[in-house]
């Protein structure tokens, strides 16, 4: 993290300094956004124009396609407001999830700062960008100077060694890394993961890692790309990156390493992310509905692991339970549509929505009545969430098919 | 920044940000609108806009406001009138929420267990001593760093930016 802002300012920055950092990319969503516009019309009065049209993006993924009149005229404020100030990073509601629309079309790179009113933009930590997720007035901040205050957070770096082992995932890891941290465990630091098993994860793993570090507090999780995640950035964005690696004498506030080969499918239990269980500890719980999408599980590969095992097992969903799956973006849906693999979830008794942030958020659909059980691969599982007296339990594309399966809490284990 | 006196609101560990401000209420844009559903989804609080009265503490334990980047829930407790928050340790995006919209927010150890709902607090914003009236002790918070402390008497960071346009 120094080392971005280091380069960004053109000296030594050193953690805890207070400092302006100019911004690669300013994200408004249709949660929010509207928000900004408003503060940002009434500041300027009207005659307002961004700093640079090209560094800023629109993504709508909160309530799509509109659910309610309120909704739908925020919606259109922002689409006025891209028309008007010429704004051609605008994704509207066939897109999917913010932060991976930019990924796939190429506005993320290693180093570059970008900050959007989502508290998960810090997912794009996985190809080491610094992006943080803040308030609308941020926001405006940005519109207007181009740039934004940060407190600049030390490092803690976390060492993961070993192999983990079918079936347990990125999220079981990432489940893992909550508990071991607690739920502000992370405030105000950065996360530096590195070790064999972050070697060998995906960018769809690595994606599922860092959007839970916002779980912990913390400022954003980094990742140093591996070849495959290089390779990928480099054909989206349509040029050669450059990787920054930690300097071997930076200073971390503390070093934890573990071996993680024997470690199991874990679920987090109502009502804080950080409260981790091993799922063969909660057999038995009772599901009303199952959840796989969100920004931290919605990959092409969280799907495509769901769907082997569903084959595997070669038998449907429990008819009791409501099993909805959300692509994170169209270009997800696209391929799960094209590969049958969402057709197969249709007929095994599932649903198949739209791309978008579906039921992490109350008000659009897949809301739960009071005393109801929900088994999400999302990441968070706040009391009331998503209805007033409902259960929310969190965790691996795979613990959440098996559950689905057997209308269960199941370990995945269990049906091979 | 002037001494500031209210009686305190005891709040537990966790309070996030969907039982500050539900996102059901989301789609709101007026914060005088957001202020009636403040604390509303914190069991046995429902009526929390109603009870407070204008200069009260928000008092907490560890990890308040973790969540959404969710300005509502800052907004919601500044236009009901709560002085500030003082919390054993605030989430980070609740944290500059707060100090950009210019609303105190104060982090001291152990408060949620020295602190009972009802009791009278003096509160230092400048030096982060806290005085419990009602029990005579006295407890320190970190107090806020130097540009922290200039977008806050600027009134937050829209009126830090005006400033700067106009300078």
């Amino acid at each position: 993290m120094e080392k971005i802002a280091s380069s960004k300012l053109g000296r030594e920055v050193k953690a805890g300094e207070r400092v302006w950092l100019p911004l690669d990319l300013v994200v408004i969503r249709d949660f929010a956004g509207p928000n900004a516009i408003l503060q940002f019309e009434e500041i300027t009065k009207g005659r307002g124009k961004v700093f640079d049209p090209e560094r800023i993006a629109i993504t709508f993924d909160y309530q799509v396609p509109a659910k309610d009149e309120k909704v739908a005229n925020n919606q259109k404020i922002c689409r006025e407001f891209a028309e008007r100030q010429g704004i051609k990073h605008f994704f509207d509601v066939n897109a999917g999830i913010g932060q991976h629309v930019l990924l796939e079309r190429g506005l993320v790179t290693p180093g570059s700062v970008i900050i959007g009113t989502d508290s998960h933009m810090n997912l794009l930590g996985a190809v080491e960008s610094f992006s943080v997720g803040v308030g609308n007035t941020d926001v405006v901040a940005g519109f207007i100077l181009g740039k934004l205050w940060f407190r600049i957070p030390q490092s803690v770096k976390m060492v993961f060694n070993g192999r983990l082992s079918y079936p347990v995932t990125s999220k079981d890891l990432a489940l893992f890394f909550v508990s071991e941290m607690g739920g502000d465990g992370a405030n105000y630091l950065s996360v530096e993961f590195y070790g064999e098993v972050i070697d060998s994860f995906s960018l769809a793993d690595r994606i599922t890692l860092s959007s839970m570090v916002t779980e912990t507090s913390g400022k954003i999780g980094f990742m140093v790309p591996n070849d495959e995640v290089k390779a990928f950035l480099e054909e989206r964005v349509g040029k050669s990156v450059e990787i920054i690696e930690a300097d071997p004498d930076a200073e971390y506030l503390e070093i934890r390493e573990y071996d993680v080969s024997g470690l199991e499918p874990l679920i987090s239990c109502p009502h804080v992310p950080e409260n981790v269980k091993k799922v063969r500890d909660l057999r038995g719980v009772k599901v009303d509905e199952v959840f796989i999408g969100s920004c931290t599980n919605g990959r092409y590969e969280d799907f495509k692991v769901a769907y082997d095992y569903l084959l595997r097992v070669g038998k449907g969903f429990n008819p009791r339970v409501r099993v909805i799956f959300t692509p994170s973006t169209k270009e997800v849906a696209l391929r799960l549509l094209r590969e049958g693999i969402a057709s197969a979830f249709v007929e095994a008794g599932g649903v198949f929505t739209n791309p978008g942030c579906s039921l992490c958020t109350i008000g659009h659909h897949g809301i739960l009545a009071s005393g109801e059980v929900l088994l999400s691969t999302s990441n968070r599982n706040f009391q009331g969430k998503l209805g007033r007296g409902s259960y929310v339990y969190l965790s691996s594309p795979l613990t959440a098919i098996a559950s689905a399966i057997t209308g269960e809490i199941t370990d995945p284990r269990d049906l091979l | 920044m002037a001494l500031l006196r209210g009686k305190a609101w005891v709040f537990g560990d966790n309070i996030d940000t969907d039982l500050i401000y539900h996102g059901k209420y989301l789609p709101l844009t007026d914060p005088r609108e957001m202020a009636k559903h403040a604390m509303e989804y914190v069991p046995g609080m429902e009526d929390f806009s109603k009870r407070v009265s204008p200069g009260d503490f928000v008092v907490a334990g560890r990890n308040f406001g973790s969540g959404s980047s969710r300005e509502h829930a800052v907004l919601c407790l500044k236009y009901l009138g709560v002085a500030g928050v003082i919390a054993e340790s605030i989430s980070r995006i609740y944290y500059r929420n707060a100090i950009n919209n210019g609303f105190l927010v104060l982090e001291c150890p152990n408060i949620s267990k020295k602190v009972k709902t009802g009791d009278e607090l003096e509160v230092d914003p400048e030096s982060g001593l806290i005085r419990n009236l009602s029990s005579g002790e006295e407890l320190f918070a970190h107090p806020l760093s130097g540009l922290e402390r200039e977008i806050m008497e600027k009134g937050g960071l829209i009126e830090h930016i005006r400033s700067l346009m106009e300078g």
